[in-house]
């Protein structure tokens, strides 16, 4: 089975080619200008639209096992594919958290049966993410985990995360460190500040986040190990891991969508759950300093930190809404519409962004990239295309967004991945 | 006739027209409950729901008299008494009591947001009786109304909030309603009970002196300490913060000799306020719990109304 994609702007970190894109069996053959049609049993026309690599998430909740109320690694996986991601990480804090070989395997073979994008499971570090125990990483690894987590909670315990660095580095896995103070952070709703002041709520300060990077930063350096930082969120932080690297540590980090498109005042147009995520919603400096950031590379990779609620949950009063929203379908046209629209962002950064760079993070050295020989993980946008978000057309289970009724720019129109059209809005 | 308003959230939403509108009805009320026959039929036929999520007594008494001098019918829904437990969908809640025909709710809640959020799930008008940390508006227009009464004025004044700036909605509110009349705020407290960043805010200032705070002042609101904030570090123990933040008989020589003392009650005695204040206090204290009738009476009566507008 072929695939011939006609008419292609092809979008790589390196640059922008016109051209024509074969695929067989799943891999990309040949990429020229004005392919013959007779090569291939099927064609695509991409009618000059922009096709990317197909985007990697490195960060998203599946809630299976356990919560498919709000999310099942099926609805996840078309919400993917409608948000042209084509591999994603799903995080083990499931309520049966994966921290077992079975599970871990469960997810990664219910994904590949599914089979419109390419679920990694995270596993735990520790057994019921509990930071006491180990999990057995290296089954973990065999059962199809590429990294490992406790997300939703730091490892607070400094030993237990020097051993679990020092074990994952033989096996080459990553962890991915989800940085929160505990004793600062628990029972706040909002950034603290102003903000948190003028409405009474209690707030998280923003350094609960960074004394934990800086405390994953001195293992890092001290084991000369790699860590990677999920949802980087604040200026601190920012300084702190640009200082890291600088001095050759192997520090890996992201940032989300809400980090650099939503500021903690819009909380005072409105008490509003849909905008309680953690880490917080920063201030404008935070937002001045992570796209500063994005560019010179200090945070490598933008992901979305998918964390579906259900109405139900998110109407509960704000101490007890759940924290997160959800972000694989605004992926794109979030960071299309707040870096390039209005920033000073290329398309070909945002796949350095969104591709290129959690490719090499994770170690995959088959996609993330529209070269011969890569995985045919497409995903065809047009950046001038407008569209206003509407509940009833997103596909993941879970609505909990508040970009709502957001105009945005930056539209997916079709998701090819390993050769199949798994997403195809084109008339 | 300045009020156009169908809920009553907070007074962070109100202008000084909206203030002054209320403290004008509260003083008719407020003669109104002073004649030997003291009820009015201004809310016959009306239902006002008292939903109180966070146990009070004062609070609920006051409404709740309010409404019947009003002559409205009045339903009290407490926490302890009713199925509102802890995970129950509030609106779901609302929506019940709501299909009761009730016309006005009245929302205590230990989550700040809360009867906002209700606010847009309901027909009926929604009156904040107090929310979490956020605010408690009924009490500062008491508090001003107070003011007003003994003092002639809104404006020019300096008003020093003392005590747990942090957790007090009645910090808050009255923060906003001394600031947008006119006034100077001076919050008084040690560092760890003040809120970040709250000395942004015009006209507030944040003070962890408290003789200097209480020189300037020509009213002063203690504010009520919750023991158990000693357990998560806020203070070190209840002597020091007395010791530095109580209003005693020493504290006192600092006050100008026309300086009124506010607290929103109940006192605890010796932590906030020395018992050998206490008859020279009282008084006052005890005029705010008659005033907060008379502007319940107000607010109740305004918001009835009150036009059919999302505020």
């Amino acid at each position: 089975m072929s695939l011939l994609i006609k008419n292609a702007q092809i979008v790589n970190a390196t640059g922008i080619a016109h051209g024509d894109i074969l695929i067989e069996g799943g891999t990309i053959v040949k990429i020229t200008k004005n392919i013959k049609a007779r090569d291939a049993d099927k064609i695509f026309d991409a009618q000059n639209k922009h096709v990317l690599p197909g985007l990697i998430d490195m960060h998203t909740h599946l809630r299976s096992p356990g919560r498919e109320d709000e999310e099942t690694i099926e609805s996840g996986s078309h919400a993917a594919a409608k948000g042209g991601v084509t591999t994603l990480l799903c995080m083990p804090n499931t309520e049966l958290p994966l921290d077992t070989q079975q599970r871990v395997s469960w997810v990664r073979e219910t994904a590949l049966s599914i089979g419109v994008a390419d679920v990694y499971p995270v596993g735990c570090i520790t057994k019921e993410r509990k930071g006491k125990e180990l999990t057995e990483f290296g089954h973990l690894k065999e059962a199809g985990a590429i990294a490992l987590s406790d997300d939703g909670s730091p490892v607070e315990n400094s030993l237990v995360l020097r051993r679990a660095m020092e074990f994952a580095s033989a096996y080459n896995l990553l962890i991915i460190s989800h940085c929160e103070d505990l004793s600062l952070a628990t029972g706040g709703i909002l950034r603290e500040g102003k903000t948190s002041s003028i409405l009474g709520l209690q707030g998280i300060p923003a350094i609960a986040e960074s004394i934990i990077v800086a405390r994953e930063i001195e293992l890092a350096r001290y084991l000369n190990t790699r860590i990677h930082l999920a949802h980087i969120s604040c200026k601190r932080s920012v300084d702190l891991i640009r200082r890291a690297k600088r001095d050759g540590v192997k520090v890996t980090s992201e940032t989300c969508p809400h980090y650099f498109s939503l500021t903690v005042e819009a909380w005072e147009e409105r008490y509003n759950a849909l905008l309680k995520v953690n880490p917080p919603l920063p201030e404008k400096e935070d937002i001045a300093a992570i796209k500063k950031a994005l560019d010179e590379g200090t945070i490598d990779v933008i992901a979305s930190d998918h964390a579906p609620h259900t109405k139900e949950e998110k109407s509960a009063d704000l101490s007890e809404a759940p924290f997160g929203m959800i972000g694989l379908e605004l992926l794109f046209p979030l960071s299309y519409t707040f870096l390039v629209e209005k920033g000073k962002f290329s398309l070909r950064e945002l796949v350095k962004l969104l591709c290129a760079h959690p490719a090499q993070v994770l170690g995959f050295t088959d996609r993330g990239s529209i070269k011969e020989g890569k995985r045919a993980d497409l995903t065809v946008v047009d950046p001038q295309a407008s569209f206003v978000v509407r509940e009833n057309e997103i596909a993941s289970l879970s609505k909990n967004t508040p970009f709502l009724g957001t105009e945005l720019k930056g539209k997916v129109l079709a998701t090819i991945f390993g050769g199949k059209i798994v997403y195809n809005s084109f008339k | 006739m300045g009020w156009k308003k169908k809920h009553l959230l907070g007074i962070k939403d109100l202008t000084r027209d909206e203030i002054e509108t209320v403290l004008n009805q509260a003083k008719v009320f407020k003669e109104v409950s002073q004649r030997a026959v003291k009820k009015t039929p201004a809310l016959r036929g009306k239902t006002v729901v008292n939903l109180f999520f966070e146990s009070s007594t004062r609070t609920r008494i006051s409404f709740e008299l309010a409404a019947k001098r009003l002559s409205a019918d009045v339903i009290n829904v407490a926490s302890s008494s009713s199925s509102l437990t802890k995970g129950e969908n509030l609106i779901d809640t609302l929506k019940n009591i709501e299909a009761l025909s009730c016309d006005i709710a009245i929302v205590r809640h230990q989550i700040a947001g809360t009867p906002h959020s209700l606010s847009e799930h309901t027909r009926a008008s929604v009156v904040n009786a107090g929310d979490g940390s956020n605010e408690h508006p009924t009490q500062a227009l008491l508090d001003m109304f107070t003011v007003k009464e003994k003092l002639g004025t809104l404006k020019d004044l300096t008003v020093t909030i003392v005590g747990d700036i942090l957790h007090s909605r009645v910090a808050r509110s009255n923060m906003w309603g001394f600031t947008r009349s006119g006034s100077q705020v001076i919050l008084c407290a040690p560092p760890t009970l003040i809120p970040k960043g709250i000395e942004e805010i015009e006209h507030v200032e944040v003070s962890y002196d408290l003789p200097s705070a209480l020189k300037r002042a020509d009213v002063v609101i203690m504010l009520r300490l919750q023991r158990e904030r000693q357990t998560s570090h806020f203070f070190p123990t209840l002597r020091e913060y007395t010791r530095y933040f109580s209003l005693t008989e020493a504290s006192a020589e600092n006050l100008k000799k026309n300086t009124l003392v506010m607290h929103p009650g109940p006192v605890n005695w010796d932590v906030e306020i020395s018992s050998a204040l206490k008859e020279r206090l009282s008084p006052a204290i005890l005029d705010q719990v008659t005033n907060g009738l008379a502007v319940r009476m107000a607010v109740l009566y305004l918001l009835s109304l009150g036009k059919e507008e999302k505020s």
